[in-house]
């Protein structure tokens, strides 16, 4: 598969690549159909992780008055249902269903007292008119928390000081990859490293991985910049996750065994990588990119070992990111502006798996 | 609240499989191509077309037990209207006075080619001397431009003849203001505020349609406007100006730079203006009916369901775009709207057998084409009293589903229309464009302007609209019974909520205000409402006009024309009054997410 590409294979590579330029916009149809709109209430909704069945969508809205910070809601698929099961104050971001139990995790700054404050504060900043550029504040008040949907009973997780979030089960929900900066705040940082964390903590995200119930985590990456976003492959025996550079502007993704050993380089863009997620087919990676320009995310699929040139998924001006197969693979939730305006909702799509094979092995060498 | 789920389950099934071939005959289908036949020509308000497809809806209304509203005996609730308009017999007669010793010459001009009232006018015959005003246009002081064409006249009592139109030559922005204030309903009133007889208007040489008389535009009025105002050809404006210190092409060309300082001034001689205006009043019938609440009604019992019905006859009116080889067909409307009466009576025959918290009435309007006349009727002299409507919801050409797109308008009329569209869809499955706005050219207006919370569906225009090609065959009879489903379930949980929406006004775009009546030219271009995304998607563009000619098509979006950018449909319209007739202009436009640009001639419209 990986080498002796044949002729036929090469011709249809000809092909796409023509195609891709004489009619972009019949591209996106090639392997996404039925897209449409899933999240319509409140200003903006992302990041949907499906439950294990695929009938439910897990994710973060800001939909409720008084809390202009995302809170956590459960989506049935089947009967337009949605509930929040974060407590609806303080932030909260990144669920993941825990397979095999009716768990079900996200992060969150609740414990914090100023929590209702913060809230207030950020409402009058708005009224104020006032506008500022897009940021994640990495609120170091930010813990892992399970949730329990029969006892509704709330387990905190992570007490670390530092932002520990971007959190998910691997496939027998005994393990959770988080990325955490923790590491800012337990040992002695040099004047340099004090201003980084000042300017931008994200500087010392890390992957960390740790049991189900929050014990025993460690550490699985060692270099400078922001390393989050970790998600296990669908047989367990890896994490994907995104690394950016020192400067924080360029991402790529990476994938590594659970202890940190082979690390692996998946693409090189040289622009903005992220938000990997394994096809539960395990044979490549749905993951967003501003290669087309920095405010364009579009998404993108490479093969599992990064081989191979990757390949353009959307078509669409704004915001495509955050991409989400579903466990029988069938379809594909992302988070996208393709609505208009700034912010992002939740869309859907039966997504074309088999003709996202055929265009994988088409693709080219990944380019060095 | 989950009783509709058999029915939404197999809409999910549809999406799982697309390719599931559906067994069951479509229950909308036989509405539309019933409605859509011949036979009902075209459904013109107050045509035996219409009068036939009404007794069509009323049979179905009653054939699943909807009942005429309380205190009336029938379902169908008639109201007369203005069909239209043509000019009785106006004439002129310009009287100039001679040097003593000679008599005054007086000439008399008549027919429609050379004198016609303008369709507002009021009928009389008044006498008086003539003043001219320019263009007749007064911006008012808010706009801080100062412009006033009676600033240094007095016409009380005169008749005050002014050109048709506005500065052509004017800086853009300057125009622009000008033009907002050209239309000729605004030029009568400015007259008539000030004291004028009446109003005489002249379409000047350098104007487009130079030196004719202004078409009877369809007006559906049931009175004139306060004042006789007509329009005249130019031999008549030569009569008139005969005497004047200068041609009127002349003048023309002053004025047109757009120099407030440009004043009129008073003709030689004087006029008797005789305005006839015949106008045919007609009837036409909205049909309506209701399913009462199975307990006792909830909050503001009463929630409307509704459509048009009526369409364009064989598009004799105004809004036909029917190509010179179709003239005079029959305008089938399948999409616009026997889609959206489908619609209505289909969730009637679905709701019929739920049990109902309120009572819910379906409403099929005529006379929407010329103007929401059937909605503001009903609306004018509520059968049900209006605070007791918790909401409605409106249906207008559903039936052209296009890349699974359903656009939802109104949706700011109420909080809680954005979690009813989110819980209804995540099941339905539609890749919604939701807009706040209301004020849209369909029956949702009528009743956001009554403070009832609405929403209105539609899948959104195609190359067919308006055209006898908008045939029953045409429509996605598939797609069709999953929006039947869709806005079943909509009602359904509005009905049973136990709280009505509270309605919101949405503030409407400060450039709205603009009037399309007023434009004299065309760029062949049709927009799609279907999503809010910068710029002006184009729905299609008119074949052989001058958007075609440029190159244009559907998806592409205009972002730029003649300088001025484009973010959304206002600013189009807006952008248009500052075009010349015939005069080339650039347009950026993207495709397929590159840009474009191109040249594009826009032409006179009539």
């Amino acid at each position: 598969m990986r080498r002796g590409l044949s002729l036929t294979a090469l011709l249809f590579a000809l092909i796409v690549t023509l195609a891709a330029q004489d009619d972009p916009t019949r591209k996106e149809s090639d392997f996404l159909s039925r897209t449409r709109r899933l999240t319509v209430e409140g200003r903006r909704a992302g990041e949907g992780y499906w439950s294990p069945d695929g009938r439910r969508l897990v994710f973060q809205s800001e939909r409720e008055a008084g809390n202009p910070f995302y809170q956590i809601y459960t989506l049935d698929l089947t009967t337009g249902d949605t509930s929040r099961i974060s407590p609806g104050y303080g932030k909260t971001t990144c669920a993941f269903f825990r397979p095999g139990t009716s768990e079900i995790l996200f992060s969150s700054t609740h414990h914090d007292p100023r929590s209702r404050q913060l809230q207030q504060e950020e409402i009058d900043f708005r009224a104020s008119g006032r506008e500022r550029r897009y940021s994640w504040d990495y609120d170091i008040e930010m813990d892992i928390y399970s949730f329990n949907q029969d006892t509704k009973a709330y387990t905190r997780l992570t007490t670390a000081r530092g932002y520990d979030a971007e959190a998910s089960y691997s496939p027998d929900g005994q393990w959770i990859a988080f990325s955490s900066m923790r590491d800012a705040y337990n040992r002695t940082l040099s004047a340099a490293e004090q201003k980084q964390l000042e300017t931008d903590p994200s500087y010392f995200g890390e992957i960390y991985i740790m049991r189900a119930d929050g014990s025993a985590p460690k550490r699985l990456t060692n270099v400078v910049g922001y390393d989050g976003g970790p998600f296990f492959s669908p047989d367990g025996s890896r994490i994907i996750w995104r690394r950016f550079d020192e400067a924080g502007l360029i991402a790529n993704i990476w994938t590594m065994k659970l202890d940190g050993s082979d690390a692996r380089q998946l693409t090189d863009f040289g622009s903005m990588s992220w938000a990997p997620y394994i096809h539960p087919s395990g044979r490549y990676v749905i993951f967003a990119s501003n290669k087309l320009g920095f405010e364009n995310f579009e998404l993108f699929m490479v093969d599992i070992d990064g081989t191979k040139e990757p390949v353009r998924v959307t078509y669409a001006d704004g915001f495509d990111g955050l991409p989400v197969p579903s466990p029988n693979g069938q379809q594909l939730a992302w988070t996208s502006t393709r609505a208009g305006g700034s912010q992002g909702q939740i869309f859907l799509a039966q997504w074309n798996h088999e003709r996202a094979l055929a265009a994988i092995a088409a693709a080219p060498p990944r380019r060095k | 609240m989950h009783r509709r789920q058999p029915l939404l389950a197999s809409a999910v099934l549809l999406i799982a499989l697309p390719s599931f071939a559906q067994t069951t005959p479509s229950p909308a289908r036989a509405h539309v191509t019933r409605l859509a036949a011949d036979d009902f020509e075209g459904r013109q308000a107050g045509s035996a077309g219409e009068r036939r497809a009404g007794d069509y809806i009323e049979a179905q209304l009653a054939r699943v037990g909807a009942r005429p509203l309380p205190g009336k005996n029938s379902r169908l609730l008639p109201f007369d209207f203005t069909a239209g308009s043509r000019d009785g017999g106006s004439a002129v007669t310009v009287t100039r006075s001679e040097p003593a010793g000679r008599a005054a010459r007086a000439s008399t001009f008549t027919g429609v080619k050379t004198v016609q009232a303008l369709s507002f006018s009021d009928e009389a015959t008044v006498s008086g001397d003539l003043v001219f005003a320019g263009y007749g246009i007064v911006v008012p002081e808010s706009q801080n431009l100062g412009y006033d064409s009676y600033a240094t006249l007095d016409v009380k009592d005169k008749v005050v003849v002014v050109l048709r139109y506005f500065p052509e030559d004017a800086e853009p922005q300057v125009r622009a203001a000008i033009a907002r204030y050209s239309d000729l309903r605004y030029k009568a009133q400015a007259a008539r505020q000030r004291g004028a007889r009446a109003l005489i208007v002249v379409t000047g040489p350098r104007s487009p349609n130079a030196g004719q008389t202004v078409p009877m535009t369809f007006d559906t009025a049931l009175a004139g406007s306060g004042i006789p105002a007509a329009s005249v050809d130019g031999a008549v404006g030569d009569a008139l100006f005969a005497g004047a210190p200068k041609t009127l092409a002349a003048i023309q060309q002053e004025l047109d730079s757009g120099n407030p300082h440009v004043a009129g001034f008073a003709l030689v001689g004087s006029i008797t203006l005789k305005t006839a205006v015949v106008r045919q009043t007609l009837t036409a019938r909205n049909v309506v009916a209701y399913l009462p609440a199975t307990t006792t009604p909830a909050d503001k019992p009463w929630v409307i369901v509704g459509a048009h019905y009526d369409h364009l006859g064989r598009g004799d009116q105004g809004t036909s775009l029917a190509g010179k080889d179709e003239a005079g067909m029959i305008h089938h409307g399948a999409d616009d709207n026997a889609s959206g009466t489908a619609a209505v009576l289909a969730i009637a025959e679905s709701l019929a057998k739920e049990p109902r918290t309120r009572n819910i009435v379906f409403a099929l309007w005529s006379a929407e084409e010329i103007g929401l006349v059937g909605s503001s009727a009903f609306v004018n002299s509520p059968p049900i009293p209006l605070t007791q409507i918790a909401a409605y919801f409106n249906f207008d050409m559903v039936g052209r589903m296009q890349e699974n797109k359903l656009i939802v308008q109104a949706a700011g009329t109420a909080a809680t229309w954005p979690r009813i569209l989110e819980r209804a869809n995540v099941v339905a499955g539609f890749d919604l464009a939701v807009q706040t706005d209301p004020y849209q050219p369909t029956d949702v207006a009528t009743f956001n302007q009554a403070g009832v919370p609405s929403l209105s569906f539609s899948t959104g225009p195609h190359p067919d609209y308006h055209k006898p090609s908008d045939t029953a065959d045409k429509i996605d009879y598939d797609d069709l019974d999953r929006f039947v489903a869709f806005a079943a379930s909509i009602v359904d949980a509005t009905s049973d909520a136990s709280e009505a929406p509270q309605f919101v006004k949405v503030d409407q775009p400060a450039s709205r205000a603009v009037t399309t009546t007023g434009l004299r030219l065309t760029t062949g271009t049709i927009p799609d409402y279907t999503s809010d995304v910068k710029g002006l998607l184009l729905g299609g563009v008119i074949g052989g006009g001058p958007a075609e000619q440029a190159g244009l098509m559907k998806g592409d979006v205009i972002i730029e024309i003649a300088g001025q950018s484009i973010a959304n449909i206002y600013d189009y319209t807006f952008a248009l009054e500052l075009l010349k007739i015939n005069q080339p202009v650039k347009v950026i436009y993207q495709r397929m997410g590159m840009r474009v640009e191109t040249m594009l001639t826009p032409v006179a419209r009539r």
